[in-house]
């Protein structure tokens, strides 16, 4: 606590009283707002106006403690979206993990899902296996051609061949999930259902490799940077040793860069878990888990993210919603992991190759 | 040196130094009419020797995109002795020595023109096997590079990667675990680098964890694992303090009795204490004197090399 | 020293293996390609070659191709062929190749002794004394094991060829001589699903070439370190290829067929039209061309070429609004962050956090913005206002990291150099260090437009109306954006009732045209074709957007380089 005094009187030595007043009286304003705003009130934006009015008289007088007030604002905002955003999502899920229970997450006999019946079942089971096997066979597509691609890019390719696939890579990377999921429904879908007989004409499959197709990009591009990061003494060192390109590559350029292509690959897991309208699209929304659990051909087909999508615009609150806002909670627990664990492992490579040399 | 002797060169060093910025600034055509005019009236000595030499260079002209790096160099390398190369920073000594072993291959910029053979082969001509080559002739880099990997395996790469070890799960399975000639080969490269006693007991440790100087003699073991015939050392004792540069210089002089050595260093003392001859280039890549090292530090053919030395510029 | 000092460092020709390998290789190539080509229907798989239906020739292909692997891997044992084979052929292609080995044998498990792969409650098992043995699996991994000794323990050059041969050969062989043939079916038990050997063999020889190609690239470099490196380049450059080829293809079918919905009705003559600019409403002389699908509603009765303009407008919309959010308390919390913190846990945590909103899935936003935002701003329904919250709040990461970068990489002399004139903190950030992060600031957030423009999952939960609106609007009831603002004396002083409205922009039109079941007009677009249309004008939107994010990034970059 003495850090946090010590601070406040070096604050106030620092900074003249007109603008301690502003921003005691700034904050005040953005409380009030926000908890006006928070109570639903359309009040909140008298204080909202007044907090403009204060800005400009500030930017006159104390411009500097103003801009440094309002980007602090800005921070604080930008933090409390991810709170707000947790936070919602675990209270409006509790009423589903207060009815469920274990078997939420874990049941295996039917019926899974009774909407909109505020007793009856609602279990994620079937939903995870649907985010498990697309989320498979699309890192099976991502994760080794994805590195086949970086590692082309970035070591094979001649230099006209890489300054016109590298930014035709991360052009594709841009493609609207809809389109690939549009494009799926309309060809893929069609394709295996005419020609491999699906019993229903949308399968986890052809899902799962329309997102991996999708995710693949992503992959390259952020695989190449690692890749590339790479530097050039490390590489020349190994050539110097009469090792070839292919050798250096493989034991030298990946293994340096081993955290960087795995945190690519993590972004591409996580991209196809959350991947949504793609799925949504291209498959049956029937909810079961399919005999054996891997038959990724058979008649269900429905994700934790497709559930939403396809259930949450016309959910009309109660348990049923409740079951959904439970998805997105074990949906953003995943991604969220994923996205730490790739930062992690990013961090250490930044350690490896930044150490001492 | 006496206050007047200074007085009376700065004439020429500051002539020197304003050519150097011409050169590295880009006006490379201004430059070499200078320089070559300079060269006539300079004394300029090869150096000649008996025997077949091991390297021979012959008008080696490095550009890097338009700026020129080294300019008609020709030298031959006599075998198994210590040649050093001296020269102010940015005069091409380390483009000099990419050249031996076609590292400048790795540049995009870099362009080279003229010959250089190596036991009479000729290496810039198609069909040059650049595997073969660089194993013949090692190389240890200005700055130390050693792999992200342990200490041993920096040591043992090269022999694991020509085949001539393996190690692993896959050779334990078929019976040809080489593990023990592995150990014998790096305990006696890193002694030979005089980093033995510093890390035999962290082997497995990451080497970008050791200092900068164990580091440039972990990469001078990792060169001499290979066994090449020729080394090139681009200041191998740069970051070392005067025991392990002492030990390096000992080295030095060891394998000089088998193998063909190359050293660039700024230390002149050094040069004249492990070389047989030596090459002086100056700023634009000109080789300007290459002798045997007594003559070349005792009686310098030209001034501006005697400058150079006396530590007048450069 | 070492033997190496009697040879020479310029290879040998060597003649009699390029003789052998190098048209093998165009061959390999050949089926590659084609095996591609058919296995994406842009060639029938019936189609007919110099006499021979495509099956039998590539049957023929990969026939030879197992043959001349075999006998230049024996040839070179015997030391007929120049080669410098290694002690093993390693690890991983013991793998590649094992694994494909076991693939057959669970293939030949299931077809010729009729075993099923899975145990699983229902199938059959082999009951040895009480304990149930899923045989097919062991037997599987059995063949996959042995393939991976048979590559793993001999000599490189008999390791990586004979096994690979021994997949080839017989594939060419039965696919020649049947049983393998364009009827044949594979029904692999565990699933109701059934293989026809119309898709099945093209992917078969596609896959086997590749192996083959692989292979046959090591043989021309003699084995060895340099053999593998050839191999290496061949296998990753032709997978590459044939990946890249399936993207390129599927922007090419979005192309294609866009085109011709959006050029329905289309006219072009010469210049002297005008465009009114959306959202300023502006006159500016344009081409007086008639555009009738971007340019027109997809509903009503008087439309005769139903269009996208309210979709077009709803999402100009929307990335106007979501930057208004975002660049702002992105480049502010940036600044914070950087100029006025101290690196330490509280940046580090913030770094933490916003990678994390950065990765969080679009539709976890939806949610969010239907359960906090919906009911505060419109009444718990679906309006423009939730939306561009919710897409602003998706954009918001991105616009700080992205700036974070570009204010960290100006370097610290000039914001020193700035201070040393005794100039405050602020109007340092303000007049030095802000300039100089822009251009990396603004490709940020153009490549985030990109991405925001095309998302759809959020709009479906706090946007979507209705599929097909029968005015120019973007949302419903027909409201300009601009005209719908009225001030007040009340709180809370300005209100705009079309902001509150739920409506419609280019993906949500595209999952629409998917959804809705029908066409808007059945007799000029079919569903799908409306769908093509949409997708293309969306996909030209996105792609404007990363176009100028990617090159305004390479135009920074290079600057950058030169200065
Ligand atoms: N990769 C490169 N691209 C462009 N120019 C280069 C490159 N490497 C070196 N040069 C230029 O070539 C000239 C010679 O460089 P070189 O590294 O050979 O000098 P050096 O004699 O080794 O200097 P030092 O003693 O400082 O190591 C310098 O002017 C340098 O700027
Ligand atoms: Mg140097």
């Amino acid at each position: 606590m003495t850090d946090l005094q010590y601070r406040i009187r070096d604050y106030r030595q620092r900074t003249a009283p007109g603008a301690i007043a502003i921003h005691v009286l700034g904050a005040a304003l953005f409380v009030a707002a926000a908890g006006l705003f928070w109570r639903g009130s359309g009040l909140f934006g008298v204080p909202l106006l007044g907090m403009v009015g204060l800005t400009a008289v500030g930017w006159r007088t104390h411009q500097g403690e103003t801009a440094r007030g309002l980007t602090l604002l800005a921070a604080a905002l930008t933090v409390s979206v991810m709170l707000l955003i947790v936070g919602y999502l675990l209270v409006h899920a509790r009423d589903a993990f207060e009815h469920m229970g274990v078997e939420l997450l874990w049941m295996l006999e039917g019926p899974f899902w009774e909407p909109p019946s505020p007793e009856g079942n609602y279990s994620l089971t079937p939903l995870l296996v649907g985010t498990a096997l697309t989320t498979v066979i699309a890192t099976m597509v991502a994760a080794p051609i994805g590195i086949a691609g970086a590692v082309f890019l970035s070591e094979m390719a001649p230099e006209r061949v890489r300054v016109v696939v590298k930014p035709g890579v991360e052009l594709l990377a841009g493609i609207p999930s809809i389109t690939y999921g549009f494009v799926g429904l309309v060809l893929v879908n069609q394709y295996f259902y005419a020609q491999f007989q699906t019993p229903t004409i949308a399968s986890y499959f052809a899902a799962g490799l329309m997102i991996g197709l999708m995710s693949l990009p992503t992959v390259v591009s952020v695989a190449e940077d690692a890749l590339s990061a790479v530097p050039e003494s490390m590489k020349s060192g190994s050539l110097a040793m009469g090792s070839t390109e292919w050798q250096t590559t493989k034991s030298v350029t990946i293994p340096a860069a081993f955290s960087g292509v795995s945190a690519a690959v993590m972004l591409g897991v996580g991209r196809a878990m959350g991947e949504t309208m793609a799925a949504t699209v291209m498959l049956s929304h029937s909810k079961g888990i399919p005999v054996p659990f891997f038959d990724v051909f058979s008649r269900y087909g429905e994700t934790l993210t497709t559930v939403i999508a396809q259930e949450a615009p016309n959910a009309t609150g109660g348990m049923h919603e409740s079951a959904l806002f439970a998805a997105g909670v074990v949906l953003f627990v995943s991604v969220m992991s994923l996205s730490i664990g790739a930062q992690y492992v990013e961090w250490r490579m930044y350690r490896k190759l930044g150490g001492e040399s | 040196m006496s206050e007047a002797n200074t007085t009376q060169t700065e004439d020429a060093s500051q002539r020197t130094t304003d050519d150097a910025g011409g050169a590295i600034g880009g006006s490379a055509g201004r430059t070499t009419t200078g320089e070559s005019e300079e060269r006539i009236e300079d004394h300029w000595r090869n150096y000649e020797f008996a025997g077949e030499p091991k390297l021979s260079v012959e008008d080696l002209d490095v550009y890097y995109g338009e700026e020129q790096a080294l300019q008609s160099v020709s030298m031959e390398i006599p075998e198994e002795s210590v040649t050093a190369l001296i020269g102010p920073s940015g005069c091409g000594k380390s483009t000099y020595l990419r050249c031996l072993n076609r590292m400048n291959d790795r540049i995009k910029s870099a362009r080279v023109d003229g010959s250089v053979q190596l036991e009479g082969e000729e290496l810039y001509q198609d069909g040059v096997d650049l595997v073969e080559l660089r194993r013949r002739i090692g190389m240890v880099f200005q700055s130390p590079n050693p792999f992200p990997k342990s200490i041993r395996d920096n040591v043992s790469y090269g022999p694991r990667k020509h085949g001539d070890i393996s190690t692993g799960l896959l050779p334990k399975l078929l019976g040809r675990d080489d593990t023990e000639q592995r150990e014998e080969l790096v305990e006696r490269c890193l002694r030979q680098a005089a980093l033995w006693e510093e890390v035999q007991d962290r082997l497995d440790d990451n080497a970008l964890g050791l200092s900068g100087g164990q580091q440039q003699r972990l990469c001078i073991a990792r060169c001499l694992a290979v066994d090449p015939d020729v080394i090139l050392m681009d200041e191998p004792a740069s970051a070392l303090d005067p025991i392990a540069t002492a030990k390096i210089e000992d080295l030095i002089e060891e394998l000089a009795e088998e193998y063909t050595v190359v050293v660039v260093t700024h230390n002149m003392q050094q040069a004249a204490r492990i070389s047989d001859q030596t090459a002086v280039f100056l700023t634009g890549g000109e080789l300007v004197e290459y002798g045997e090292t007594d003559q070349v530090f005792e009686d310098p053919e030209s001034q501006r090399v005697e400058d150079y030395i006396s530590g007048k510029f450069g | 020293m070492s033997t190496i000092d009697d040879t020479g460092v310029v290879a040998g020709v060597a003649r009699l293996r390029n003789a052998t390998t190098l048209p093998t290789m165009a061959l390999s190539l050949l089926t590659v390609l084609m095996g591609w080509l058919v296995l994406f229907q842009q060639v029938g798989e019936t189609n007919e070659y110099l006499g021979l239906p495509i099956v039998e020739l590539f049957a023929i292909s990969v026939l030879v191709q197992g043959l001349a692997i075999g006998g230049l891997g024996v040839a070179s044992y015997v030391g007929a062929l120049q080669s410098t084979s290694d002690r093993t052929a390693g690890l991983f292609t013991g793998a590649f190749v094992g694994s494909l080995w076991a693939v057959v044998t669970a293939v030949l498990v299931t077809v010729v002794a009729g075993l099923r792969m899975v145990y699983w409650p229902g199938s059959s098992v082999w009951i040895f004394s009480g304990i149930p043995v899923p045989l097919g699996i062991l037997l599987s991994l059995l063949g996959g094991v042995v393939g991976f000794l048979a590559v793993v323990l001999p000599r490189e050059d008999l390791g990586a060829t004979l096994p690979v041969s021994a997949l080839l050969v017989p594939l060419g062989m039965f696919a020649l001589v049947g049983p393998l043939t364009v009827p044949w079916t594979y029904e692999p038990g565990w699933t109701t699903v059934v293989f026809p050997g119309s898709e099945v063999l093209p992917f078969a020889f596609f896959v086997t070439s590749l192996l083959g190609c692989w292979t046959l690239a090591k043989i021309s470099e003699g084995f060895g370190a340099t053999g593998r490196q050839r191999g290496a380049y061949y296998l990753i450059g032709v997978s590459v290829a044939a990946t890249l080829g399936v993207l390129g293809m599927l922007v090419y079918f979005i192309v294609d067929k866009g085109f011709a919905t959006l050029s329905t009705g289309a006219s072009f003559d010469g210049w002297g039209g005008r465009l009114v600019l959306p959202v300023v409403d502006w006159a500016v002389p344009w081409f007086d061309a008639n555009l009738p699908f971007v340019f027109n509603q997809p509903g009503g009765l008087f439309v005769d070429v139903p269009g996208v303009w309210p979709a077009i407008l709803g999402t100009i919309w929307l990335v106007i609004g979501a930057l208004v959010v975002a660049v702002p308390l992105g480049i502010g919390a940036a600044i914070f962050l950087t100029e006025y913190v101290e690196r330490g846990r509280i940046t580090q945590l913030v770094e933490v956090v916003t990678n994390g909103l950065w990765s969080t899935p679009s539709i976890v936003f939806g949610l969010f913005g239907m359960a906090f935002l919906m009911p505060r701003l419109s009444n718990g329904g679906r309006s423009m206002i939730v939306a561009q919250l919710v897409l602003g709040f998706m954009l918001l990461p991105l616009v700080l990291i992205t700036s974070r970068e570009a204010i960290i990489s100006v370097p610290d002399e000039y914001r020193d150099a700035s201070a040393a004139l005794g100039v405050s903190r602020w109007k340092t950030v303000r007049s030095v260090v802000l300039p100089a992060a822009m251009p990396g600031v603004i490709t940020g957030v153009i490549l985030g437009v990109g991405r925001i423009a095309g998302e759809t999952a959020p709009l479906l939960l706090v946007f979507g109306g209705q599929p097909y609106p029968s005015t120019k609007s973007p949302v419903s009831g027909g409201k300009g954006i601009l005209e719908s603002f009225s001030f007040s004396l009340q709180p809370p002083f300005i209100t705009n009732s079309a902001l509150t409205e739920r409506g419609t922009a280019l993906p949500f039109q595209l999952y629409t045209s998917i959804t809705a079941g029908s066409s808007p007009k059945p007799e000029v677009f079919s569903l799908s074709e409306f769908g093509w249309g949409t997708a293309l004008v969306l996909l030209l939107v996105v792609m404007g957007f990363f176009a100028i994010g990617v090159a305004s990034r390479l135009y920074f970059r290079r600057k950058l380089n030169y200065e």
